[in-house]
């Protein structure tokens, strides 16, 4: 029984996959006109080619990143240990979180998370 | 078919989708259609139904009205709303180039309900296009995959040339792109353009386009301004209590705009509704209202620190310079205003947030001198206070001298900060247009003081990207090695 469940999932899923795709193909108002493809400015036409490059800010982002990423790289083996240690060691991750805090917020004052 | 039926019966039930185009003394019109349950008026042309333009097109704004019809998608429909005085009838160029254009009744709403239903049971057929299927710079590639050619910088990749390059924030030489907002651009004044030279979201240069509320000759359009109260209380004798409501409405009015464009929607309406039918018993609700807003936390965040303005003192009078301390006010040596307990409202810092509390405050006031003005009537010949600035005889009219302030005031502020700097400045380009002086002639002239590349049309218009328009290729030592 399984398998032909299986198949019949599988047939009735494409069937209506095609039977939409066909649907939706009809749908299509079909290829823009050159007035409707312009972006919208406000009645103005662009003037320039939409490839423009911006500065990403991977450097920023990248500083942002190992914030976080040594965060969790030590919060692995401090839960294993956690039990164990008890207080002491939510005190001590309390204390390295908020040196990580204060590099976040450094990168923040630093506009890391403005686009340009 | 039944089901087809219903669903259109569905559709046509629901909100009409319109994108609205203010002409001449349209603005208020537009404004209010926004209030009306079971209108959407939206911001972009693609998700409207219908196109309405309310008042007659200026010769300048045919271009941007035609290019923004073609933007709706189809079905659509277009309705030309006629306003006050001009005959009912539309601009020939208008009807001529949109055959399928509806003349309506200013406000009918149910006209425009009608019409969508119509439209999509196909009684109404959906309007042609107006301009030609004409790719303003069609593909020009070169090079076995056709990638465009003369390299990734500085190039003319399928026939456009490519944005310049410029130091940003981080001294990085970057792309810098010239794109040119409106005069259609929903959170804009209707009719400025704005040509500005962006980085990202940051404007690191701003100008002012040519006014479209001028003739091609340079010359005013005529028209009905907003302050026509104020205008005609230079030589006419009029109620001191009337002027102080056009100005509580005017205030009022502008707020809506604010509020809008902050998404508070609800409360803009509300404020829209009391606006339109304000009187002297509403008061306690102006009062009221002003109160609400100047604690929104939410405004004061946003607006505070924006838009500076450094000396307030080259601005004739209105709200702006007397946010920034200056008080400035013709009232305060008119005759009429005498015994009334006028004392100018000022507040000290002259940013957007000021200006919005100014504003508020003396939308209050005005309220509080209507009650106390009782039926006094104004002398006609002293300079009078408009609610943008000073309105004199010879004088430029005060949104125009506000224009010219936005250069300084937009360049190095991100996008959304500098749309609520442009809001902040209550102008309106059709009194601006009214501008006769030369001095202003530069500022209008399109592309004055900004570096507009080679190759980019000196109108703006969607005509003026057609082919024929000569391109001067850019030279491919830009490029990267």
């Amino acid at each position: 029984m399984a398998p032909f469940g299986a198949a019949l999932a599988v047939v009735l899923g494409a069937g209506m996959a095609i039977l939409a795709s066909r649907w939706v193909h009809r749908l299509d108002p079909g290829v823009l006109s050159a007035p409707e493809r312009v972006p919208f400015q406000g009645g103005s036409a662009p003037e320039v080619h939409a490839w423009s490059r911006y500065h990403i800010r991977y450097y920023s982002m990248a500083l942002l990143f190992l914030a976080f990423d040594m965060e969790m790289v030590f919060m692995y083996p401090w839960a294993v240990v956690f039990v164990e240690e008890g207080v002491v060691a939510l005190v001590e991750m309390m204390m390295f979180i908020l040196i990580l805090v204060l590099g976040i917020l450094y990168a923040w004052r630093e506009g890391a998370l403005e686009w340009a | 078919m039944g089901l087809r039926a219903g669903l259109v019966r569905l559709a046509a039930g629901g909100e009409v989708p319109v994108f609205s185009v203010a002409g001449l003394g349209g603005r208020v019109v537009v404004e209010e259609l926004g209030a009306v349950p079971g209108i959407e008026v939206v911001d972009h042309p693609r998700a409207a139904a219908l196109l309405v333009v309310v008042g007659r097109v200026p010769p300048g704004l045919l271009g941007p009205v035609l290019a923004v019809h073609d933007q709706l998608p189809s079905p659509r429909a277009s309705v030309w709303w006629p306003v006050g005085a001009d005959g009912g009838v539309p601009g020939p160029a208008l009807a001529a180039a949109l055959p399928g254009l509806v003349v309506g009744r200013s406000g009918d709403v149910n006209g425009l309900r009608r019409l969508f239903a119509d439209m999509l049971d196909g009684g109404h057929p959906t309007d042609p296009a107006a301009l030609g299927d004409i790719d303003p710079a069609p593909w020009r590639g070169v090079g076995p995959y056709g990638h465009g050619g003369t390299g990734m910088t500085g190039g003319v990749p399928y026939g456009r040339p490519m944005a310049g390059r410029a130091p940003d924030r981080d001294r990085l030489e970057l792309d810098q792109l010239p794109l040119r907002f409106g005069p259609l651009f929903p959170p804009f004044p209707p009719g400025l353009v704005l040509e500005l030279l962006l980085q990202g979201d940051v404007v690191q240069q701003a100008s002012v386009g040519d006014n479209r509320f001028r003739t091609e000759a340079g010359t005013p359009v005529s028209t009905t301004l907003d302050t026509d109260l104020f205008l005609g209380a230079l030589d006419h004798p009029v109620l001191v209590s009337d002027l102080e409501l056009a100005r509580a409405r005017h205030h009022l009015r502008w707020l809506a705009r604010v509020l809008r464009l902050h998404g508070l929607s609800g409360r803009a309406w509300r404020t829209l509704a009391l606006a339109r039918c304000l009187t002297a018993a509403d008061a306690a609700a102006v009062t009221a209202l002003t109160r609400t807003v100047g604690r929104s936390r939410s405004m004061a965040s946003a607006l505070r620190g924006q838009g500076v303005l450094e000396d307030p003192g080259t601005v004739t009078g209105g709200p702006v310079a007397r946010a920034g301390g200056e008080p400035a006010d013709a009232r305060s040596g008119d005759d009429s205003y005498r015994g009334l307990g006028f004392e100018p409202v000022t507040h000290p810092a002259g940013d957007a947030w000021d200006r919005l509390r100014q504003r508020l405050g003396e939308a209050a006031q005005a309220m509080a001198l209507v009650e106390r003005a009782g039926d006094r009537v104004r002398a006609p010949g002293p300079p009078v206070e408009g609610p943008r600035g000073l309105i004199a005889a010879g004088l430029r009219p005060p949104s125009s001298s506000l224009l010219e302030l936005l250069p300084d005031l937009l360049a190095g502020q991100e996008w959304g900060d500098a749309v609520n700097i442009v809001a902040s400045l209550d102008l309106d380009l059709e009194e601006a247009a009214q501008d006769g002086s030369p001095g202003l002639a530069g500022a209008t002239t399109p592309g004055a003081g900004f570096a507009w590349r080679p190759g980019m049309s000196p109108d703006g218009g969607p005509q003026g990207s057609r082919p024929g328009v000569t391109r001067s290729p850019v030279a491919p030592t830009e490029n990267e090695p």
